[in-house]
């Protein structure tokens, strides 16, 4: 469903990404883990079709992002928190997001309430907390009721009941034969949930594959993770 | 096309910043037009009430271009970082996947937020201007005659605000192009000093639609500004031309 081929992303002389391959298959969770500035959010970005790749390609059900003809449909996103202006309530924002994919305006309640964010419907998102903002853009991700999720860190800034919230939604959306793509710095938060693994390091992908497989020969994830990753010095 | 500019024009009327643009437009206006009317009270050779609401018309184009700087700035503000910082702009491009498209549909919603406003202000310019005047207004203009004219004015505007518009994209924050467009406009333009140097300025992206502005408020600036009809097409080729140029670069650049 979602996939990445030979991926290179510079800034400059600077290479983010170097030949990164993922794939993120339906019906199953795929965490993509690293250490902060490892590339999770460059590759994410290029996904997307927000930055432009300098090398290999990132495909949504076999297209480029860009050349989607219903994108809301297919994969939802979530980066960068809510992803809504400051001064524009949360309703408004969603329901411009409902025009622009053709979505029937009703969602935007629903997705309000699934997050457990109806009561703030009104509330404009500059004065929302980190976990409200978290489950804006979340609520922005599930409008389109799409195949496949991205999230980029989702788990930022929720309290241990958001956590343990998003992750039953997750699986359940893997479950219903959904693909989901989070990306995160915590072992912790993927342990659980995760069926497939990839792990970034300086812009690398160092290990992938079902958890088991990948964290073979270690005593859990977390020294699977700091062996795996432990060599690296971040982006290079 | 009509999906992204559905979305767009949602975004335009629900943000504060949109209807501070439009107030500003209106409140401009009204305010030049009271002073105007009060000074030209009791003159015998008054202008007509149309003419005194139209002294202040070159003003209104502040507004227009607070309008067309907000649509595209405000994708670049960053949250607080209370509530995890980000922008809007990669929420809109992942909905609104085709930048051409994006950008059309930000220059029209622009378009359907300024035209009713410009027609709000000019209206209670011209209700003002009346009231104030009372009898010592000059003969009335002619109905088709002041559409023209008003018509004229508000191309002038929307080109200059699409322009406004194209530079926010170049520049991704509002501040810049918000100064340089209200000091251009409302001040005294750079390109109208150098045409008094050179008769080329005229053919600048502002001053080339000088005569739409002449006509409008009715009267002329440089009898050397080009005509209605070739001006006009050269300042929309400037326009036009760099909404083009703000695409390519936006299609180009990564978010």
């Amino acid at each position: 469903m979602l996939q990445i081929e030979h991926l290179v992303k510079r800034h400059g002389a600077r290479t983010v990404l170097d030949r990164v391959d993922l794939e993120a298959r339906p019906g199953r969770v795929t965490a993509f883990l690293g250490p902060n500035g490892a590339g999770k959010s460059s590759t994410l970005r290029v996904l997307l079709g927000l930055d432009r790749p300098d090398g290999g390609r990132a495909l949504v059900a076999g297209r480029p992002y860009r050349e989607l003809a219903d994108p809301a449909r297919v994969i939802g996103a979530m980066l960068d928190g809510s992803g809504a202006h400051r001064s524009r309530r949360a309703r408004h924002h969603l329901a411009w997001i409902a025009r622009a994919g053709g979505i029937d305006p009703r969602r935007v309640d629903e997705v309000l309430e699934q997050v457990g964010l109806a009561d703030a419907a009104r509330t404009r998102v500059g004065r929302f907390s980190l976990g409200m903002g978290q489950r804006l853009g979340l609520a922005a991700a599930l409008l389109g009721e799409p195949e496949a999720l991205v999230l980029d860190e989702p788990v930022n800034g929720l309290d241990p009941e958001g956590i343990r919230w998003i992750r039953g939604l997750l699986r359940g959306h893997a479950d219903d034969g959904g693909t989901v793509l989070l990306s995160s710095h915590l072992m912790s938060e993927v342990a659980g949930i995760a069926d497939d693994l990839v792990v970034i390091a300086g812009g690398r992908v160092v290990a992938s594959g079902p958890i088991a497989d990948v964290t073979r020969g270690y005593e859990n994830l977390e020294d699977a993770f700091f062996a795996l990753t432990g060599g690296s010095e971040g982006m290079r | 096309m009509i999906r992204a500019l559905r979305a767009e024009l949602h975004k335009a009327v629900t943000l504060p910043a949109t209807l501070v643009g439009c107030g500003v437009m209106v409140l401009s206006m009204v305010a030049l037009t009271v002073l105007n009317a009060l000074s030209a009270r009791g003159d015998d050779a008054a202008d007509s009430a149309f003419d005194v609401a139209f002294y202040g018309a070159p003003l209104g184009v502040v507004g227009s271009v607070v309008v067309a700087v907000v649509l595209v700035g405000s994708e670049y503000t960053a949250n607080s970082p209370d509530a995890g910082g980000g922008r809007q702009i990669p929420t809109t491009l992942i909905a609104i996947g085709s930048r051409t498209r994006l950008l059309v549909a930000k220059a029209v919603a622009m378009v359907v937020v300024v035209v009713p406003s410009a027609a709000i202000a000019i209206g209670v310019c011209l209700g003002v201007a009346t009231a104030l005047l009372g009898d010592s207004a000059g003969p009335p203009v002619a109905f088709d005659e002041g559409l023209r004219r008003a018509g004229a004015v508000v191309v002038y505007w929307l080109l200059i605000s699409i322009m406004a518009l194209a530079v926010t994209v170049l520049t991704r924050n509002g501040v810049i192009p918000l100064v340089f467009f209200i000091v251009n406009s409302a001040v005294l333009p750079p390109s109208f000093l150098l045409s008094r140097v050179t008769d080329l300025a005229f053919w600048l992206p502002d001053t080339s639609g000088f005569r739409l502005l002449s006509y409008g408020i009715g009267q002329s600036i440089d009898d050397a500004q080009l005509a209605m009809v070739p001006g006009t097409l050269v300042m929309t080729a400037w326009a036009l031309g760099l909404l083009a140029v703000a695409g390519i670069v936006m299609n180009r650049r990564d978010a």
